[in-house]
């Protein structure tokens, strides 16, 4: 019965925080002569913003601004999940190397950017990395098909013409392919124990059927090669400064915590696992691929989807640069509409339920590792 | 249905057993420098390549730092904006209230390592890092330095630690208990020290010092709060407990800078508007309630550490639920949470240059401000540069000392 009483009384507590709370934003509001409502989402952004994957304007409603912020948050944060972890398994690898030399380059990497601020590296990648590279007019080029300068990236993009759809059918059946080829190979393995070398015929079949399909209708795509115009890049891919100092300083920062969580769940395989590759007479290279990271892989994912969940809540620290991403859009949009409370409250629910996401998917990688059966 | 790969396999272990008995012993070490560079740089060939890439890498990058600092970099900025970046626009009459917390926070945190630390065995390698550091460190502060005032002081700073280390070894583990009391009423003498007798208020508190004041209240202020998130959740009242699981995801789940954001656009909304909190108070609080989520979260960590056993043994004396929390299960739970609680503290740390979102002039926005000036423009590299290396220096060496003190405590091993 006391149990019973102290909750209500602990929830009454609550609902009269939580009401004495509302009756001040409605007093407030009142005052302001508005109300709680997300009407004010239909009416005129009158903002421009510098990028977005979507047309956008500043006659375009508010509603469609707080989505471009939150797909270029959404952006930086997937690519950079992608590099992060690619660079965060190498510096782990690195860490472990028998090379004394790699041990140590690995090792300061790790101290330095683990243990400064990832403000201070996206401020410092930007400002007095990107931004001190050469004007536009003496962007420093590549080959002729990718320039670099402080009005940021421009890289050769692949452009669709008229046959690119039905191109798009040939490109599905050379993934149909490819997975036939997969099962074949295995299928081959298993029977006779030969190599199956199952990735290099599976993308070879997708390769041929792609290229046997460009052949054949002649129009499917072109590569667009960016030129240096005047004051911008025209044509081509294009990154932007700000977005290619996010990027970086994301990338960098994360790798560095990534990197010691492989070195650590490496260490955690046991040395019996190593001894017996090497017994069976696997070259360094093959225990690392087929016997070592697959093992760590298990002990490595919890943590490793901890770092992912901070990359995608740390891309709020791309407002110090300018870069569109939710936080700066928002605080524009309360700057311009008010309405903080719900603008507010679209972003905690962006962040949270993008972060359900991350953590859902990950789960299902951690399924898909883990020892089946028994343990 | 055995296989004749099988049986040879078979076969040729059991002849491998019946042979000379092969020991896997490890590599002999190293003894000349030449088996050294062998064994560790050129044991294969594919060593020999990673080590001429790397080789190639380190000289490049070393060139390019070396000539930089030494040659190109215009460090002018740095000595002409030190008080800036140090203390901001706190009143120069004050200052020696920042130098007193300094003191006294150095003074403490020399006793701790020096209590904690073993005796370091000198290597070569250790000897070359300690003297460059050394040098590194004199030869900053004598540069960024103007007054021999400061420079004395800096000094006496220096002096401080090592006073602080001497006194640690000599107390050894009997201080433990004085130095967490003292460490707890720091934060108190703290805030009087820089508040008390008609003090500076906290709109003024800027630069690095209020990088550093931040994350001290924030972890400081979260402990309490903390705690109680972490046996909220684990209560058995499921009210209590969803409000607090609640509370901890919400919290973790949005960046700070959204609650910075939050604390300067939206809080003023949910108070009666008689109520007129100054913004740096309304963000103090947000960071704070940020941090209790993670807190909580770690002391929920090491209430789970604490075996079944002690909570049956403290029952079995007949102790209240209270007492067996506050005697029993806190004290062994909050011991093993303190190297979690010490990584916390860093990325808090860290964090605190956040605050530039809602123009609080931190070392970062100080450090922008400075090469964003007239006179010393385009020197962003330098001053980022230099607030960086700050930045790094106490989080670097708070993370080796939360090392140690993972192993002294025995984290995990028992």
């Amino acid at each position: 019965v006391l149990r019973i009483a102290g909750q209500v009384a602990f929830l009454l507590l609550l609902v009269a925080i939580l009401r004495e709370m509302y009756l001040n934003v409605a007093f407030q509001l009142e005052l302001q002569g508005t109300q709680l409502s997300y009407e004010f989402l239909d009416s005129r952004a009158g903002f421009p913003i510098k990028e977005s994957v979507f047309p956008y304007g500043p006659n375009q409603p508010l509603v469609r601004a707080f989505l471009v912020g939150a797909t270029n948050a959404l952006i930086v944060a997937v690519t950079g999940i992608v590099l992060a972890t690619v660079a965060g398994v190498a510096l782990g690898v690195g860490r472990l190397s028998s090379n004394w030399l790699v041990r140590r380059i690995t090792q300061v990497y790790v101290e330095v950017f683990r243990n400064t601020p990832l403000l201070v590296q996206v401020v410092f990648w930007y400002v007095a990395v990107i931004l001190a590279i050469p004007q536009i007019r003496e962007s420093l080029s590549l080959g002729g098909l990718a320039f670099v300068s402080n009005r940021g990236m421009a890289i050769p993009a692949l452009r669709g013409d008229e046959q690119f759809g039905t191109w798009g059918l040939f490109c599905g059946a050379g993934l149909v392919g490819a997975a036939a080829m997969w099962r074949w190979r295995t299928r081959v393995h298993e029977r006779s124990g030969r190599p199956h070398y199952r990735t290099v015929s599976s993308l070879a079949a997708l390769v041929v059927i792609a290229a046997a399909g460009y052949v054949v209708l002649g129009d499917a795509f072109h590569i667009e090669v960016p030129r240096v115009g005047e004051r911008s890049y025209v044509g081509g891919l294009q990154v932007s400064p700000e977005f290619a100092g996010v990027l970086v300083a994301l990338v960098v920062y994360t790798a560095a915590f990534i990197g010691e969580i492989v070195r650590g769940s490496i260490l955690s395989v046991p040395s019996g696992q190593k001894d017996a590759a090497r017994a069976l007479g696997l070259s360094p290279g093959q225990q690392l691929r087929l016997v070592i990271l697959p093992q760590a892989m298990r002990t490595a994912i919890p943590p490793i989807t901890n770092q992912y969940l901070n990359l995608w809540k740390n891309t709020s620290l791309a407002f110090a640069i300018g870069y569109p991403e939710l936080i700066n859009i928002s605080t524009t949009m309360i700057n311009q509409a008010g309405h903080e409370l719900e603008i507010f409250a679209m972003v905690v629910a962006t962040y949270l339920v993008t972060s359900l996401v991350i953590s859902l998917v990950m789960n299902m990688v951690n399924r898909g590792v883990a020892l089946r059966g028994g343990a | 249905m055995a296989t004749p790969g099988l049986e040879g396999r078979l076969g040729s272990a059991v002849s491998a057993a019946e042979g000379p008995a092969v020991e896997s012993a490890p590599p002999p070490r190293p003894t000349t420098p030449v088996e050294w560079l062998h064994q560790n740089l050129f044991s294969s060939w594919f060593n020999a390549v990673l080590t001429v890439i790397s080789g190639t890498f380190v000289i490049f990058v070393l060139n390019q730092a070396v000539s930089f600092v030494f040659v190109d970099a215009q460090w002018e900025v740095v000595r002409a904006n030190m008080k800036g970046y140090m203390v901001g626009g706190f009143p120069l009459e004050e200052v020696w209230r920042v130098w007193a917390c300094a003191y006294l926070v150095a003074a403490l945190a020399g006793t701790s390592v020096g209590s904690t630390r073993r005796r370091m065995r000198w290597t070569p390698g250790r000897a070359v890092v300690v003297l460059v550091a050394a040098v590194g460190t004199t030869s900053i502060v004598v540069f960024t330095t103007q007054t021999a005032l400061v420079r004395g002081l800096a000094a006496g700073l220096a002096a401080a630690v090592a006073g602080g280390v001497a006194a640690g070894r000599l107390g050894g583990g009997s201080l433990r208990r004085p130095l967490l009391v003292a460490w707890v009423l720091s934060f108190p003498a703290v805030v009087v020290i820089v508040r008390g007798f008609d003090g500076v208020p906290p709109e003024l508190w800027e630069g690095f010092f209020f990088n550093l004041v931040a994350a001290w209240v924030g972890i400081f202020a979260s402990f309490p709060i903390g705690i109680a998130l972490a046996l909220g959740r684990r209560s058995e009242l499921p009210a209590v407990r969803t409000v607090c699981v609640g509370f901890i995801e919400l919290f973790r789940g949005v960046p700070l800078v959204a609650w910075l954001i939050f604390s300067k656009y939206v809080v003023d909304l949910l108070l009666p508007p008689q109520v007129e909190l100054p913004d740096i108070l309304k963000a103090f609080v947000a960071v704070t309630l940020f941090s209790a989520a993670y807190v909580g979260e770690i002391v929920r960590g090491g209430l789970q550490g604490v075996s079944s056993g002690q909570y049956e043994a403290a029952r079995a004396l007949g102790l209240s639920t209270t007492k067996m929390m506050v005697l029993v299960v806190l004290p062994q739970a909050l011991r093993s949470t303190i190297p979690a609680m010490i990584s916390h503290f860093i990325s808090l740390f860290k964090d605190t240059s956040l605050f530039t979102a809602i123009e609080v002039t931190d070392l970062l926005s100080a450090a922008r401000r400075s090469s964003s000036s007239l006179e010393f423009f385009g020197t962003d590299m330098e001053t980022l540069l230099f607030a960086a290396l700050l930045f790094w220096v106490i989080a670097f060496s708070m993370s080796r000392w939360s090392q140690r003190l993972e192993v002294r405590l025995g984290v995990g091993s028992r």
